[in-house]
């Protein structure tokens, strides 16, 4: 239980120095948005409009820095997240909601299913070390994750999208869908979604086989895995409850933090299939000096990163009593 | 579309949709669009669309998504055919009272698409809520109105003083909007018109961030208008996506800046064209406060130095022209140069490098031993700041920069990030710039932009199109004798004046002319604007020319 609360104190004092960061990051930034609008529509809006933009986003306040801030603090714990300046006059909670959930969908299931598979391969590996898969699936994984996943994505609009034309390669759904619970919609999101998320699969299953694999095989060479062998335990049993069981746990807080990344999209993959995500959101964001939409988007993946972390450190205390003991 | 981030990627990708274009069945992917009357639009963006059209916001008219097809204006002033204005919400209209007065009739039987009839006081409203909430009045028409008042079917603009060329900004340049639905907002400038009503020919039906879809305003006031049943404007995050939508054949209408066009999209299909007029100069600007540039020897040797065709040849792939140091842009324009004056300047400042050292020479300027011409110790070297993510511009820049050291003058490009580029220009933390202008329907908007110095402000304070910091009383004047007059010859007059002052004083060197960019396909809709029917802008960025070309168009057979 201390432990717990140990956990929970680093949270919140991390937490607040992430969201104070969060404040004065943007506000070094050269320009503010209605210089951004400008060079946005330079040879659209005519540059009279400067002075209209500036009363707009309201540029030249003379608040202070600090009463800002307070206010920044106030609104932080009250939801109350203010106007997106690129998307204006639409609310920054509306805009996060309209990329929050595909990018959940999209990049969440695929990192899930990227653990899933990438610790499945590794522990098998390691278990027949040497043998066929061990000597075809690492090699071959190392190879696609070291391929940039924007690149795997153009390839595989080129192939599967351009050339043979058996999948979408733009967009979350086909652009005349209007979205509805029905299952031509719903089937039309997966085939948007099969392209990215398999780029994604191919480059980042690499990683977890890895890992995976390099601690199983540190662990099977403990003494409690001989000591299991001696016993003349069932293999199955070695291989999951006592090999797999201890060699998952440094895996568990890289997944963890990958996790909590799921929130901040994954920009590159968005950009090149056109998909309506928050990642591609937090660039714009930031190229427009949207500072509500910015500081929104990054709040949400430092809570999102930071209780994940606080989870993975509870769960390995659940997995590995030392931690619970230890100081 | 954004002209920026031409990544090697967009090229690689265009090449094989270029390469395997006949393998793939053209017709498969564009399936239902055109036979049931389908139009799709193809102008990336950068986002996904937020549904709001409120047409006073300039991220909903910049992308345009709301101007032209949903609001209408009460004239339409053709920039293309020398600014000739067309009736549309306004029958007619007159000045009087010496210019200072201008008068509407508003056109009766016009209707909102909610059925309600559009009179005066709804534009006498649009305007009046224009100078209650400033932060809404784009084109500051308010700072040359005193009152709009409805008088009858007439509206009646009473000018502080005189100010002919914002007739542009006000019949053409504003939206008019329903009062009896405006009028009900508690604040129109956050307004976000998710379900706009306007007069204009089509509505909203439905709005997703993915896409627009666009019907038939049933109320529309001209009949048998429109005859495009549907239109879609996906939303395009990546100018990759966007330009392979179009080159596949799956959009009908865009304004993407395609690098070698001819092979990736016209030489693809009979039924593909593309026409880009030119409607501005992309310029050098040196900031005239700056020792070196503020010698007006300096910058006609630049003038001299840099072969302008050449620059638009390689660094804009020969997709625009090169500009002219008379500021007017053409052939849009080519009506109103002066040519005599040009002549007068080495045929308006063609490719003389040799005529560039020589004035620097006649002017004191001796060419140092690194081949950089220097007078009393200080070098003619600059630094010019550019916006990276261009890569056109940044190309144009490599030219020119070799072109002026050619004739012993360094220049430095200075790579930026968009915001911390225009950031410095407004504010005039810079040596040189490249950037252009909106312009307007006669060459005299984009020199008022340049060179008034109402448009300019001190050293630190931004400027709001006057970026070079160019004020000259005489310069002043002429504008201000423009304002008054409504004679065309009167006009012409002036605006050759502002050529001269452009040839002598080179306050700024334009090197390309800014494209309005337009592919089209004719297979399923015809009617579309070109260069022997320049009847709108035909980009579907331009406000609101865009709806014009709406209204042209027609499903084939």
């Amino acid at each position: 239980m201390r432990y717990v609360l140990r956990r929970a104190g680093f949270f919140l004092v991390t937490l607040w120095a992430a969201v104070t960061l969060n404040f004065f990051l943007p506000r070094m930034m050269p320009g503010n948005p209605a210089v951004a609008m400008m060079a946005k529509f330079h040879g659209r809006i005519n540059g009279q409009a400067l002075t209209a933009l500036e009363t707009l986003f309201g540029v030249n306040t003379k608040e202070s820095l600090l009463a800002q801030y307070v206010g920044y603090l106030h609104d932080l714990v009250t939801g109350n997240w203010g106007i997106s300046l690129t998307f204006f006059p639409t609310p920054v909670s509306e805009v996060i909601r309209t990329g929050i959930f595909w990018t959940l969908g999209l990049v969440g299931v695929t990192t899930i299913l990227a653990f899933i598979l990438g610790t499945w391969i590794g522990a098998i590996s390691a278990w027949r070390r040497g043998r066929l898969i061990d000597s075809i699936a690492p090699p071959l994984l190392v190879i696609t994750s070291a391929i940039p996943y924007f690149w795997v994505g153009m390839m595989f609009i080129l192939i599967f999208g351009l050339k043979l034309q058996w999948f979408p390669w733009s967009g979350g759904t086909n652009i005349a869908d209007t979205p509805a619970w029905n299952l031509s919609y719903i089937g039309d999101v997966l085939d948007h979604a099969v392209l990215p998320s398999v780029a994604l699969l191919i480059t980042t299953v690499g990683g977890w086989t890895l890992t995976m694999r390099n601690n199983m095989v540190t662990t099977l060479a403990e003494d409690y895995v001989r000591m299991a062998r001696a016993k003349g335990l069932k293999s199955s049993r070695i291989m999951l409850d006592y090999a797999a069981r201890n060699a998952i746990l440094p895996n568990l807080t890289g997944f963890a933090m990958s996790l909590g990344f799921v929130v901040g999209g994954a920009i590159l993959i968005e950009y090149v299939f056109n998909y309506p995500g928050v990642g591609y959101m937090l660039l714009q964001a930031v190229q427009n000096e949207d500072y509500p939409l910015m500081q929104a988007l990054f709040l949400l993946i430092t809570v999102a990163v930071l209780v994940a972390i606080l989870l993975a450190d509870i769960a390995t205390a659940i997995f590995d009593p030392r931690t619970r003991s230890a100081r | 579309m954004r002209r920026l981030i031409v990544t090697g990627a967009a090229l690689l990708i265009a090449a094989a949709v270029a390469a395997c274009g006949s393998s793939s069945p053209s017709g498969s992917s564009a399936s239902g669009s055109s036979a049931s009357g389908t139009l799709t639009m193809d102008d990336e963006t950068g986002s996904e669309w937020n549904c709001s059209f409120n047409p006073f916001n300039p991220n909903d008219i910049g992308n345009g998504v709301a101007f032209g097809q949903v609001y209408e204006p009460l004239a339409f002033v053709n920039s293309l055919e020398d600014a000739k204005a067309t009736p549309w919400l306004a029958t007619s209209w007159a000045w009087s009272d010496g210019n200072k007065t201008l008068t509407f009739t508003i056109r009766k039987g016009v209707k909102f698409s909610d059925g309600t009839p559009m009179s005066a006081a709804d534009v006498a409203f649009t305007f009046n809520m224009l100078k209650k909430y400033p932060a809404l009045d784009l084109n500051s028409v308010w700072s040359v109105l005193s009152s709009v008042t409805q008088k009858g079917d007439d509206v009646v603009f009473d000018f502080k003083s005189q100010a002919v060329p914002y007739f542009y900004y006000i019949a053409d340049q504003t939206a008019i909007v329903p009062e009896h639905i405006w009028s009900k907002i508690a604040n129109p400038v956050t307004y976000g018109d998710s379900n706009p009503v306007g007069t204009g020919a089509y509505v909203v039906n439905p709005c997703t961030p993915q896409n627009i879809t666009y019907t038939p305003n049933k109320y529309y006031w001209q009949p048998g208008e429109p005859k495009i049943a549907k239109v879609l404007f996906p939303a395009f995050t990546s100018n990759d996506t966007a330009n392979t939508y179009l080159t596949t054949g799956q959009a009908q209408w865009g304004s993407q800046f395609i690098p070698n066009i001819g092979s990736l999209y016209s030489d693809k299909s009979p039924d593909n064209h593309y026409w880009f007029p030119p409607i501005a100069n992309v310029s050098l600007i040196p900031n005239l406060t700056v020792p070196g540039l503020n010698d007006v020897a300096v910058r006609q040797a630049m003038a001299y130095a840099i072969n302008r065709p050449q620059v638009a040849n390689i660094g804009e792939y020969g997709e625009e022209n090169g500009g002219n140091q008379t500021g007017v842009v053409t052939p849009t324009f080519s009506s109103w140069v002066d040519t005599a004056a040009a002549a007068k300047y080495g045929n308006d400042y063609a490719y003389d490098p040799a005529k560039a050292k020589q004035i620097l020479q006649a002017d004191g300027y001796t060419m140092g031993s690194d081949g950089i011409f220097a007078k009393d110790g200080k070098q003619l070297s600059f630094t010019v700041i550019n916006i990276g993510g261009y890569s056109d511009w940044v190309a144009d820049m490599s030219v020119i920069q070799s072109e002026l050291k050619a004739v012993g003058i360094a220049i430095t490009p200075q790579n930026l990030a968009q915001n911390d580029d225009v950031s410095d220009l407004l504010t005039g933390t810079f040596q040189l710039a490249f950037y252009d202008q909106t312009g307007g329907p006669t060459p005299e908007y984009e020199l008022r932009q340049w060179l008034f110095s109402g448009n300019t402000a001190p050293i630190g304070k931004d400027a709001t199109t006057n970026y070079e910091r160019y004020s000259n009383p005489a310069t002043d004047k002429l504008f201000a004798e423009y304002g008054q007059t409504t004679s065309s010859a009167t006009q012409h007059q002036i605006v050759d004046e502002l050529q001269q002052v452009m040839l002598s004083q080179v306050p700024f060197i334009p090197i390309t002319e800014e494209s309005d960019w337009f592919q089209y396909n004719t297979s399923s809709i015809t009617g579309w604007p070109s260069q022997s029917d320049p009847y709108a802008l035909p980009a579907i960025y331009q406000y609101p020319d865009m709806g014009q070309v709406l209204l042209h168009l027609a499903p084939k057979g």
